[in-house]
């Protein structure tokens, strides 16, 4: 079999998703002052519809960052803005941010960070989207029942290592290359997440790279997937 | 804050996103102007004296740049202080904007409304210091 030829991201998609974001945060504004009540109460049913709108609004806005960065990564203008940061402060700010959605979900996270781990490296920001990314995937692609995502921060030489391990739908074995490819997505995910762009791990991947890092993923022994990364720790700690 | 009205001058192209910005600044105690166009702002700085200026960057005409320069070099203005509410997101826009004089710079789609009004009164109040 040939090899699949991946289609590029070309200038007028990231001018149209450039465009986007434009009503994307006019919607997000008009959304936050309904939704916050300050123009008159709402009924329970109408802060659901504008809340489900709002989730909407931001996957949306979600994908059209993936097609800019991801055209910025091909055309390797992607850029990081560096500084020395807490990963454990990101990774917690994010584990509370998710809390609600998880437990709606039926899912457990736990977290475990080694005592005094130093700073590391990176642009915060692009890491929180990475963090973000890798928990949100093992929170949508789970399986049926309750499950247990487990979250670890540890030192590993010069590096930070994180980890998240599921117990989710996994990735099957015939997939395992093409995983960090763009618009990637298995049978499986898009069946359970059908608006997913296929580009966060991509995006992830360059992210880690620019930052002097590693990204990588194992196949539990039981069900569900580990992925793990590692950023370079700050000398000046 | 005190109960002197402070001035916020929003220079951006659409009126959409003026709109909630001008109800949302009015209902938190600002007055608030507003300017459509680089010169039409520039203009509204100069005479207004606004005590805080809004400022998106891709404008008809002058780019928000170039109002930024222009601000920033007349004696009368270049301490009004002036947000960069931007949808562009580039590390070089951010370090050029702020290298310019922005005291702050803001990505549209990241921020919430109530985020820039939080952004706005802290500037106010540490200018008042």
């Amino acid at each position: 079999m040939g090899k699949v030829k991946r289609p590029k991201i070309s200038e007028v998609v990231s001018i149209i998703a450039h465009q986007l974001k434009n009503p994307i945060s006019i919607f997000k504004n008009y959304l936050e002052v309904l939704i916050s009540e300050e123009l008159g109460p709402l009924n329970q049913k109408q802060k659901e519809y504008l809340s489900d709108i709002l989730e909407n609004v931001k996957n949306l806005d979600k994908t059209a960052n993936h097609l800019l960065d991801a055209y910025l990564i091909e055309e390797k203008k992607y850029k990081l803005k560096k500084e020395k940061f807490s990963l454990g402060k990101i990774v917690k700010e994010v584990i509370e941010d998710f809390s609600a959605w998880a437990l709606a979900a039926n899912c457990q996270i736990f977290f475990k960070e080694e005592k005094n781990l130093p700073n590391v490296v990176s642009d915060p920001f692009k890491i929180r989207q990475v963090v973000e990314n890798l928990i949100s995937n093992s929170i949508k692609y789970k399986n049926p029942g309750p499950q247990k995502i487990e979250i670890s921060l540890k030192r590993k030489g010069k590096f930070v290592l994180f980890s998240c391990k599921d117990e989710g739908i996994g990735i099957p074995k015939s997939d395992f290359k093409k995983v960090f490819k763009k618009f990637y997505r298995s049978e499986k995910a898009m069946e359970l997440d059908p608006t997913g762009s296929g580009l966060g791990l991509f995006i992830n991947k360059a992210i880690v790279k620019l930052s002097k890092g590693r990204i990588w993923f194992k196949k539990n022994k039981g069900p569900g997937m580990t992925f793990y990364f590692t950023l370079p720790i700050s000398n000046g700690k | 804050m005190e109960n002197k009205k402070h001035k916020i001058l929003m220079i951006d192209e659409d009126k959409f996103l003026r709109k909630v910005y001008r109800d949302k600044f009015s209902r938190e105690g600002f007055e608030f102007l507003e300017a459509t166009t680089g010169v039409e702002g520039l203009n509204k700085i100069f005479f207004e004296k606004p005590d805080l200026v809004i400022l998106d960057l891709i404008l008809p005409g002058k780019t928000g740049f170039d109002v930024l320069i222009e601000a920033k070099m007349k004696k009368e203005t270049k301490d009004i202080p002036i947000i960069i509410l931007s949808n562009l997101s580039q590390e070089s826009d951010v370090k050029r904007g702020l290298e310019l004089g922005a005291i702050d710079y803001l990505i549209k789609s990241e921020v919430s409304l109530s985020e820039v009004v939080k952004r706005v009164k802290e500037s106010i109040l540490k200018l008042n210091k």
